[in-house]
């Protein structure tokens, strides 16, 4: 059959649509802050063969672990699982890749009576009954890490399963609020169904599918043209975990290989440390939409994701490794080597693609987290979680960027001095840039920002922060940025240099001064 | 004779439209914008229309003079004074990206460089206690710099002065005492006094930024009515959707940064009152853009804050969502697919069939190959070049191996898609399936497309008011004078105390008492409303809870009441709620709505014309359909017409595809009735 440009286009934007759809659906319907706020979520819709149709984020980082999940049910349980009306859930680290806070919930999608597809969301829940609330920084293995769920029906043939969501509810530390995220993903997953449901209605499954066959060969082809572009060769580089959260003196290693040839691409992850005691570890799925990233962001970063995406470039992940990790090792913060691996594979590709690399940013998260009993401004028990930003990397043409959310997380902003001090017991004295701490070079890398705070009440400090060892390295010449550093008490009797902290206890008075990356600079400087 | 006149001054056209005040007579014009002088543009039109202006006896306009200022970043050189110790917040902009596979991402550049922002001692703490005086010094320095160095405006913006404005009032007449009329001085706290230091920075900086332009705007306006002896009343849309007089406006010159287009949102509350249809999608469809904005409740959808350029605004605005899809917008294949839009032929070359040189097929020029615009009386009889549409068209239509009347109908169906999916995302937002709403098409091409919008979004019925192409004037002229305030008021639900909260209210309702007895509303026309901003514990975002007259905040059951109604304003907006959790109070909000005195609008006075309709052939579903072609003034009210047909008129043409059903109401709107579409009402 023939099928009309016009007709692709119009279903091409509709499946997009439909994904931003669900997106909306579930941050709007979400009962917890992280993801209406936090946009930790990222949402899919998929076809019969777990490709993606459409698929819209909040985080940049999920590409590829939500289809990971429905294609692990069916390999398991065989093609006739799937049922009308069935909505399922799994959080199981080894196989969604990241920790166990990330819920997938994704539904069989049937038209007529034929399974056509899948809507698929993953959230991260506030708790699943871990040994600290909320996960912790020192688990040691997974069983520490609080609820695990292979595939598992939460609703069955349009009815609530109850035993399992008691089961959930007696697990996590705030029910409420969690099944009422999971609802929020139900009601997301069958906006999709309904949106894909439409789209058939309309067109007939024939056109649909010949659609997608055309807008999935569109974004190959753009792939391979652009990967064709890129010398062929070998590309390496090397970076370094400041340690695993447990043996502060250990750092752990991750060497990233690149090869281009022709129209394909490898990158190859085998090269790193084995799976680690501390929680940095990640299900090989997480590596590869790290990888992903990487890739996306130098090879097509305007393009929609879709099912034509990603097939001319292969992960290789060595089980038992950091990035593949098997169970029982810990994985709660999965997240502290993403920001490292996508780095690596723009500075292996350095050479081959100098105008469109840049140099390294300042590394992720950087996580600042008060909590204690007593919140003396509201007689209740508070726990706050900011992520702090820094520099980017320069590149060809630009200085790097000043003060901004690392490329792990997207939407998120800092928290106004006038809303943390009203909120918490910490007043901030200080919240300005870090002069200088950008590496210098023909253009500058983008500076990080100190944030100092002085304590109102006794309470506890947490901080996990990374990318002392190997902190963001300039390209062509020019300069790292300044690592991160954390003083409690500066120039005080106390004085203290920390970067990771679990459950630190400090007095009201105490001063605590973040100060955050820079990022590398671009060239070498005329200076 | 005396005239109420409104006015929207676009970037290629000024619009006109004017009411008799004895008759209720309306009329309407269009005549060019002079973008070198839009102050001398308003007398300009004003002759254009051939409105004397001793008969003007009230005017309303929008005006983009303040957003023309930021478009072309030319507004004033501003100096930035806060506190000691943030000084970057400007500049770090709370860290966050809009794009999230960008590796070569920048912020949007500041108005502000680093360099004109000054740090100034002094100091509260968030319960609003003084933990350092004001370093008054300081800021006499800065009052020596800016003379020095000649800047043209102070935006000042001390850390919690939304609780206590005093440090900010202080350095405000010490900044005026030194520097007279030299600069303009702006204080956060009378700007925004909510919290959030860099969103309520942004605001400031805004309004010091573009207040000396619209200013001299202003001053030219009243010295030229005044000039003849005449003492208009010269009013000024606001973003919110109300409007003020230029003597505020003046004095607050942001709230209209956003003036021009929520007219046409403001004539969507008025159509949805006329018709009782309390649910309406707003869409406006010109050369370059498409603005979709809705009415909830017979009200417009308004938000306490929002962004312009990437700036955050605290202000109200009316929620706009603009795509890049006008009758300009060009067609491309890429990668073998059809792509139309964003870009745009814009006003030169314009599309093809303009005859001005443009050769790449646009949205116009499928609709004139398909025989929807009618080449002699389209935009008021600029002749179309026929011929010229139909060869881009076919260049592109060889390019995708299409035939090139399915080409044209595809290039229609693609953007009328795209059109679909923007409304759709902002009713999603809302909680709502567009199936609920009624849809009001105006500017020049939102007509044309409305019928098959409607069809892709599951609407059966679609509204064309009077005036489509001056919808946005007509709507200034229905809006009523509004008056916004706000306090910061944070309390939880466990230490609320209800006597405050009433005295804060008596404050803000004194304040708009005062503020509608100075824009010179009689007591009988003012109405005031209040409300809460509210969210649970841990939210960020907040809910405006509205309180009603019977509401007595110091009664016993006052708190209980409010939780349940955040909670129900909450399913509303999020689809759940959670009853019992604890809730926040952040700020309050009080709106004062002076009711502008109006006579009732007559239409269908004018008898009928005779006019020969034709029948023409049209394309739709990809073939010819013998196909009525009738001038708007041919239809009084009361007339009936089944599709396919077209209505043309000066400003706009209206297409009706065939199975649709058209009649003209009381007040000679076309109504247009469409069949549901069954895949859509299956999944209903």
């Amino acid at each position: 059959m023939t099928l009309s440009p016009v007709t692709t286009e119009i279903i091409r934007s509709a499946l997009i649509q439909a994904a931003e759809d669900m997106n909306m659906t579930l941050i709007r319907s979400a009962y917890t802050p992280t993801i209406y706020e936090g946009k930790d979520c990222a949402v899919a819709l998929l076809d019969r063969h777990h490709r993606v149709l459409g698929q819209s984020s909040g985080l940049p980082i999920f590409l590829g672990n939500l289809e990971e999940c429905t294609r692990h049910t069916e390999e398991r349980f065989g093609s006739d699982v799937w049922e009308p009306g069935d909505v399922w859930v799994l959080n199981d680290s080894y196989v969604g890749g990241t920790h166990l806070n990330d819920c997938t919930v994704y539904a069989p999608i049937f038209v007529s009576g034929e399974l056509v597809g899948f809507a698929a969301s993953r959230a991260h829940w506030i708790d699943m009954g871990s040994k600290d609330p909320g996960g912790s920084m020192d688990s040691t293995t997974i069983y520490q890490e609080g609820l695990r769920m292979g595939p598992t029906r939460i609703v069955v043939a349009g009815e609530e399963n109850s035993d399992v969501l008691r089961m959930i509810e007696t697990n996590v530390r705030f029910p409420y609020v969690t099944l009422g995220d999971m609802r929020a993903q139900v009601a997301c997953a069958r906006m999709g169904v309904r949106r894909l449901g439409e789209l058939f209605a309309r067109y007939g499954a024939v056109i649909v599918d010949a659609a997608r066959a055309k807008i999935f060969a569109q974004t190959e082809r753009l792939e391979r043209e652009r990967i064709a572009a890129i010398p062929d060769g070998e590309y390496e580089a090397t970076g370094w975990l400041d340690n695993d959260g447990i043996d502060l003196d250990t750092p752990l290693h991750v060497t990233v290989r690149v090869t281009v040839a022709g129209e394909h691409m490898t990158v190859d992850l085998t090269d790193c440390a084995d799976q680690a005691t501390g929680p940095v570890n990640c299900g090989r799925s997480q590596a590869i939409s790290a990888a992903r990233v990487g890739y996306k962001l130098l090879i097509s970063p305007a393009v929609s994701l879709n099912g034509g995406s990603f097939l001319p470039l292969d992960v290789q992940v060595r089980d038992g490794s950091m990035l593949g990790a098997r169970e029982p090792a810990s994985c709660q913060y999965y997240y502290s080597s993403l920001g490292m691996l996508i780095d690596l594979v723009i500075k292996a590709l350095a050479p081959a693609m100098p105008e469109q690399v840049a140099a390294a940013s300042y590394g992720d998260s950087m996580i600042v987290q008060f909590a204690g009993e007593l919140n003396p401004r509201t007689g209740q028990p508070f726990v706050t979680l900011e992520a702090t930003v820094g520099g980017w990397g320069a590149w060809h043409g630009s200085d790097g960027e000043t003060a901004l959310i690392n490329n792990v997380n997207g939407s998120l902003r800092d928290l106004p001095i006038e809303v943390v001090e009203t909120l918490y017991p910490v007043r901030v004295t200080h919240y300005g840039i870090r002069h200088g701490s950008g590496g210098a070079g023909r253009w500058r890398g983008g500076d990080g920002v100190v944030r100092e705070y002085v304590m109102e009440a006794d309470q506890d400090l947490s901080l996990w922060w990374e990318r002392s060892v190997t902190p963001a390295w300039g390209a062509f010449g020019g300069e790292a940025g300044a690592p991160p550093r954390v003083v409690l008490n500066p120039g005080g009797p106390g004085e203290r240099q920390l970067l990771k902290a679990n459950s630190l206890r400090v007095r009201r008075g105490d001063t605590l001064r973040c100060e955050s990356g820079g990022g590398g600079g671009y060239g070498v400087s005329p200076n | 004779m005396t005239y109420r006149v409104a006015m929207d001054i676009g970037g290629t056209f000024t619009d006109v439209v004017s009411c008799d005040e004895t008759s209720g007579r309306m009329s309407a014009g269009k005549v060019l914008t002079t973008p070198d002088d839009l102050a001398r543009g308003v007398f300009d039109a004003l002759a254009g229309v051939r409105l004397p202006l001793s008969d003007v006896g009230f005017f309303v306009h929008g005006t983009t003079q303040g957003l023309n200022a930021l478009l072309e970043r030319r507004g004033a050189n501003v100096l930035i004074m806060t506190s000691e110790g943030i000084g970057d917040v400007y500049r770090i902009a709370r860290g966050n990206r809009s794009r999230l596979f960008d590796l070569h991402y920048r912020k949007q550049a500041p108005l502000v460089p680093r360099d004109d922002i000054v740090e100034v001692g002094g100091r509260f703490d968030a319960s609003g206690a003084e933990l350092e005086p004001l370093d008054e010094d300081a800021v006499r320095l800065v009052a020596k710099r800016v003379r020095e160095e000649g800047f043209d405006a102070v935006a000042v913006c001390l850390l919690f002065a939304y609780l206590d404005g005093s440090h900010e009032q202080r350095a405000g007449r010490i900044l005026r005492e030194e520097l007279g009329d030299e600069a303009l001085v702006v204080l956060s706290h009378e700007v925004a006094p909510e919290w959030r230091e860099y969103e309520r920075t942004s605001t400031t900086v805004l309004e010091a930024y573009t207040g000396p332009s619209v200013h001299r705007y202003l001053d030219k306006i009243e010295d030229r009515f005044s000039g003849k002896g005449l003492d208009v009343p010269v009013h000024v849309m606001q973003s919110s959707g109300g409007l003020v007089n230029a003597d505020f406006a003046r004095r607050h010159p942001l709230q209209t940064l956003l003036s021009g287009p929520v007219g046409g949102t403001m004539g969507g509350v008025a159509v949805s009152r006329l018709l009782d249809r309390p649910n309406v999608i707003c869409i406006d469809m010109g050369g370059t853009s498409f603005d979709v904005s809705l009415v909830l409740d017979h009200r417009p959808d308004v938000s306490p804050d929002g962004e312009v350029e990437g700036f955050p605004l605290l202000m109200p605005l009316v929620n706009l969502h603009t795509v890049g899809a006008g009758g300009g917008s060009l067609a491309y294949a890429e990668g073998g697919a059809l792509r139309v839009g964003p870009e745009s032929a814009g006003a030169a070359p314009g599309p093809a069939c303009y005859g001005r040189g443009g050769t790449r097929p646009t949205v116009t020029d499928a609709n004139c190959v398909l025989g929807r615009v009618d080449p002699e009386s389209f935009a008021g009889g600029m002749n179309l070049d026929v011929t010229a549409a139909r060869a881009a068209v076919a260049g592109l239509a060889g390019d995708l191996g299409m035939d090139t009347v399915e080409l044209a109908s595809g290039i229609c169906d693609v953007g009328n898609a795209k059109m679909a999916q923007a409304i759709r995302t902002l009713t999603v937002e809302h909680g709502r399936e567009p199936g609920q709403f009624a849809l009001l098409a105006f500017g020049g091409a939102g007509p044309m497309h409305a019928a098959f919008i409607a069809q892709e979004i599951g609407v059966t019925e679609v509204v064309v008011p009077r005036f489509p192409g001056a919808f946005s004037a007509w709507g200034m002229l229905e809006a009523d004078v509004r008056r916004d305030f706000s306090m910061q008021f944070f309390a939880t639900n466990a230490d609320l105390d209800t006597t405050a909260l009433a005295t804060a209210f008596r404050t803000l309702h004194g304040q708009a008492t005062e503020a509608l007895a100075e824009q010179g509303i009689a007591v009988d026309r003012r109405r005031i409303g209040h409300g809460i901003d509210m969210r649970y514990e841990s939210q960020d975002y907040t809910l405006t809870v509205p309180l009603t007259d019977a509401d007595d905040v110091t009664a016993p059951g006052f708190l209980a009441d409010i939780q349940q109604r955040f909670a129900e304003e909450h399913e509303k907006r999020y689809g759940h709620a959670t009853p019992g959790a604890p809730v926040q109070f952040v700020a309050l909000r009080t709106t004062g709505h002076g009711l502008v005195e109006r006579v009732d609008a007559q239409y269908g006075a004018a008898a009928a014309e005779e006019s020969e309709s034709v029948v023409r052939d049209v394309v739709f579903d990809g073939a010819p359909w013998p196909t009525t072609i009738v001038p708007r003034t041919a239809l009084p009210a009361g007339s009936e017409l089944a599709g396919p047909a077209i209505v043309h008129e000066e400003t706009s043409t209206t297409v009706v595809p065939p199975g649709a059903r058209l009649r003209v109401d009381d007040n000679e709107f076309l109504i247009m009735t469409l069949a549901a579409r069954p895949e859509l009402e299956a999944h209903a």
